[in-house]
């Protein structure tokens, strides 16, 4: 790995992000002819998004982060969080109900998976909140179906297409970098989806960016010149119909203009990503694990100061409808190990307090084990809220395991209550504009 | 030249030059009614061999027979199966858009999909998909109520919207709802009320357990008095829809979103006006209204021509016929859509694609700029990246294939005589990627560097100043 003072390109050493780009455009004129030409007009262009923004998001150092996990494939609930002292759990579950010996005891009614050990030390120390019987109501036990309530947070019998964090960005991060919004993976989560799309993928840092085969060492000053803004809107006047950059249209900004604004965000979103993934080295061991690897990218992607509001990572492999336990014990392993690496790391790091993590299953699993030693799918499960600022607890009442709709647990906690406490204590955003409804708040944070 | 290359691009998918200069000889008049009336591919492009009705009631009884273990082993591999036959379908229709003698049909037919969004991904059938295309095909230039009718039968719809889960007992709303919300009507033009009533006429629709069509079950259908729209009888399903078509409303949000899939977004009310006028005159025939766009002259002004984010599957077929290659396989090509955020048979609702701007994230450009390196036949550049997603989506299948990739010639697209005179090549080049000539910034860059390289320009250097090409704004623009 290249020492820092060769982090950076020479040419790449100018203005990483929107909010620098911003503070430095509030120096006036007199910064700007030192400038490359290019970037004047879109000083412009930022200072009037600046001003219709309504609210200005604290992004980079200062501001808290949510970072959103994902377990796919539908997670089953009542192994997670196991109701040890319950008769009809073992009932239900000869073969793959948890002894009751191994559990890690949280109260004289359920504790959690002989896994989770990692967790159970912060729900200990007082980092861990544990929500039982989140859910909706008349649940779908399709994973498309299921997964789309979740990222969208709408109503069971309605069609949303647009997702909850897509929905916050849009309305209350305006003019924040493209950066505002990180979701490790190789395309966007269905919740970040909104009719002005922001935020970025990567699951390798490396990946985002513009890979040539630059053999000489000019194109890419070259591809850098072409991506960014015009010197000036006159430029194009008196083009033909038809020439390309030429064509201006009556209605609303151009097209083209868009393009180039966005061509502009992703050089410097994605060097500012690649200095911060060279730069930037875990503190603590991590273990060997597709989310382990994840999460790593997250806590350096923070220690870099990138100017982010919401993670999104996921694990996959919950959909256990044959021979659970094994494959079932190895998901929470992954789980607990990588989750327990990731809190060291934000302890060391001195960012624990400011990051807050979440995760959601589209549904949990039915009570009783299938034939094939698995489980189908079912409705209501836990979720587990962890940070530096959470209250830890256990909040919702333990669905009955006797009392089921068609096989199934019955939620008492609506899982928008969750995304409307986030929202509203955490970001510090209006949930009822997110979420289209008041919902009450949980006393999580 | 440039009006031949608009029509060829929004139309269908676009082309080579030749295909172009051979467009363009039609004159607008020709080309227009080549674009209506294109020979019929069907020869061509057979059905797949899977797509066949699955015998729901026999399948059943044959799985009920077995014990326990092996229902559930056989099972999953008929689920595995299906997947594989939904990538198949995917893969058939892509490769119908490249290399159709027709691909004004296919690229209507992919409206049309977006406007009745279905997705394999509940549907579960990708038999039952290829069928809905189907109808969508043979209807794409015909009558839009008649369409609408269809869709209300159509097997992929019964189980998409719920419809067939709709009894008198209990009307399920989904399908009556989105039916004007986003099919007909538009949101704001219909009452709670209507789309109750309307559920009810819905009820009864039913699909066949054997052969899979579409079945009346009249027991299960309410034959109640409904009022809707402010009139009151024993309307069925088909009532309703003519009831809807009366509104001038209907014609209206039609005539707005196909003008906004061809033409450009947000058109003035009296562009929208005239075109819906036609359309209801016209009994909602749809070949009429496109011959009228395709030969209005707002089709062909400024605010039409390059102004338009190019879809990715409109990206990725017309890269295809741009460079002259192939499309890459099956998996490889649907990975790459999904990434890019557009997997035909897959929207993400029933509200289709959003299009156009929404194409475009920093994540998705830097992707279409790196792919466009793939599609002149570069490494693996991503090829983690289509492993992990195969891996995440439980489709195990082989990635990226790079021997297998169809070489790209370029002496025929930048012959050997031009490359000494680099404004003439790279005019040359502009056309086959831009079809229009370029603004002053990206000409000169372009010239610069191939007089940088005026020493050493062999295909790989001609390679590189392609993709540079490609990676600009200006080529996701059509």
């Amino acid at each position: 790995m290249s020492d820092h003072d060769h982090i950076i390109e020479p040419h790449t050493r100018t203005l990483h992000t929107r909010r620098e780009f911003m503070r430095t455009s509030m120096l006036g004129a007199a910064a700007a002819w030192t400038l490359p030409v290019f970037l004047q007009k879109t000083f412009l262009t930022l200072d009037a998004m600046a001003a219709d923004s309504a609210i200005q998001s604290a992004t980079g150092k200062d501001g808290t982060i949510l970072v959103v996990l994902q377990l796919a494939g539908g997670n089953d609930g009542l192994n997670t969080v196991v109701p040890w002292a319950d008769d009809a759990y073992y009932k239900a579950r000869p073969v793959i109900g948890i002894k009751s010996d191994a559990v890690l005891k949280v109260n004289d009614y359920m504790g959690l998976n002989p896994k989770l050990a990692g967790l159970k030390s912060l729900y200990d120390e007082g980092h861990l909140s544990i929500l039982q019987g989140v859910g909706y109501p008349n649940p779908n036990r399709s994973h498309f179906r299921s997964t789309e309530i979740w990222q969208t947070g709408s109503d069971a019998d309605r069609n949303e297409s647009y997702g909850w964090l897509g929905k916050y960005f849009d309305s209350c991060c305006k003019g924040a970098d493209p950066t505002v919004g990180v979701a490790i993976g190789n395309e966007l989560p269905q919740s970040f989806t909104s009719p002005h799309p922001t935020g970025v993928s990567f699951s390798r840092p490396e990946q985002y960016r513009w890979m040539n085969n630059d053999r000489t060492g000019d194109t890419d000053a070259l591809f850098r010149e072409l991506n960014s803004p015009e010197q000036s809107a006159d430029t194009n006047a008196g083009g033909s119909i038809g020439m390309i950059g030429g064509a201006k249209q009556k209605t609303g900004g151009s097209t083209l203009d868009f393009l180039q604004r966005t061509a502009l965000d992703a050089q410097m979103s994605s060097d500012k990503v690649l200095e911060i993934a060279r730069k930037y080295k875990a503190s603590v061991d991590y273990p060997h694990s597709p989310l382990a690897d994840s999460l790593n990218l997250v806590a350096r992607m923070i220690a870099g100061g990138l100017a982010t509001r919401v993670y999104y990572v996921s694990q996959g492999g919950y959909d256990t409808h044959t021979n659970e336990a094994p494959t079932h014990e190895r998901l929470m392993g992954e789980l607990n190990d990588a989750l327990a690496a990731f809190a060291k790391d934000l302890q060391a790091q001195g960012n624990f307090q400011r990051v807050m993590l979440m995760t959601f299953s589209e549904f949990g699993r039915r009570v009783t084990q299938n034939a094939s030693n698995g489980t189908d799918h079912g409705a209501a499960a836990p979720m587990f809220v962890m940070g530096g600022a959470v209250k830890a607890g256990v909040f919702g009442k333990y669905p009955s395991l006797t009392e089921l709709n068609a096989g199934d647990l019955i939620y008492n906690v609506d899982f928008r209550s969750v995304y409307a406490t986030v929202l509203e204590k955490w970001l510090r955003a209006p949930s009822k504009q997110v979420l289209g409804k008041a919902f009450p708040l949980l006393p999580i944070i | 030249m440039t009006k031949a290359a608009h029509l060829l691009n929004r139309a269908g998918f676009g082309g080579s030059p030749e295909q172009i200069k051979a467009f363009c000889e039609l004159g607008l008049d020709g080309a227009v009614k080549q674009v209506l009336n294109a020979p019929d591919d069907a020869e061509q492009f057979p059905k797949p061999a899977w797509a066949a009705p699955r015998n729901m009631m026999e399948m059943r009884q044959q799985l009920q027979a077995l014990p326990q273990e092996e229902r559930r082993e056989k099972f999953q591999m008929m689920q595995k199966e299906e997947r594989g036959n939904g990538i198949d379908l995917i893969a058939w229709w892509l490769d119908r858009m490249t290399r159709s003698p027709n691909p004004f049909r296919e690229k209507m037919t992919l409206f049309w999909h977006g406007h009745f969004a279905t997705s394999v991904q509940k549907v579960k059938q990708p038999f039952l998909m290829w069928k809905q295309n189907e109808t969508l095909r043979a209807s794409a230039f015909g009558n839009f109520g008649a369409m609408v009718k269809e869709m209300s039968r159509d097997p992929a719809m019964l189980i998409w919207l719920d419809t067939r889960e709709s009894k008198k007992e209990h009307p399920n709303e989904n399908f009556a709802r989105e039916l004007m919300e986003l099919f007909t009507l538009g949101i704001g033009n219909y009452s709670e009320d209507d789309i109750q009533q309307a559920a009810r006429a819905f009820t009864g629709y039913k699909m066949h357990p054997v052969d899979q069509t579409f079945r009346f079950a009249p027991m299960q259908h309410d034959e109640g008095e409904k009022k809707f729209f402010g009139k009151t009888g024993n309307f069925n399903g088909d009532d309703i829809i003519d009831m809807i078509l009366e509104k001038p409303q209907c014609a209206r949000f039609i005539a707005k979103k196909i003008w906004e899939f061809y033409g450009y977004e947000s058109p003035k009310p009296a562009i929208v006006d005239a075109l819906a006028n036609s359309f209801r005159a016209q009994k909602y025939e749809i070949k009429p209204l496109m011959n009228e766009i395709f030969r209005s002259a707002e089709f062909y002004s400024a605010d039409a021509i390059r102004t338009q984010v190019k879809s990715p599957v409109q990206w990725v077929v017309q890269t295809v016929k741009i460079l002259e290659t192939e499309l890459p396989r099956g998996q490889v090509v649907i990975n790459v859509l999904r990434q890019l955020g557009q997997i035909p048979f897959a929207p993400p609702s029933v509200k289709g694609w959003d299009g156009g701007k929404a194409w475009i994230t920093t994540s998705t450009l830097l992707l279409r700029y790196n792919l466009a390196n793939f599609a002149l036949g570069r490494g693996p550049i991503n090829m983690q990246r289509v492993r992990n997603v195969a891996a995440n989506k439980n489709m195990n299948r082989p990635g990226f294939d790079v021997e297998n990739h169809t070489p790209i010639d370029f002496e025929k697209i930048a012959p050997k005589e031009l490359r000494s005179d680099s404004k003439r090549l790279v005019a040359y080049l502009a056309f086959r990627l831009f079809q229009s000539p370029l603004g002053p910034r990206e000409s000169e860059s372009f010239i610069g560097f191939v007089e940088q390289h005026k020493d050493n320009l062999d295909d790989e250097t001609i390679r590189d100043l392609l993709h540079l090409m490609m990676s600009t704004p200006q080529y996701q623009l059509t």
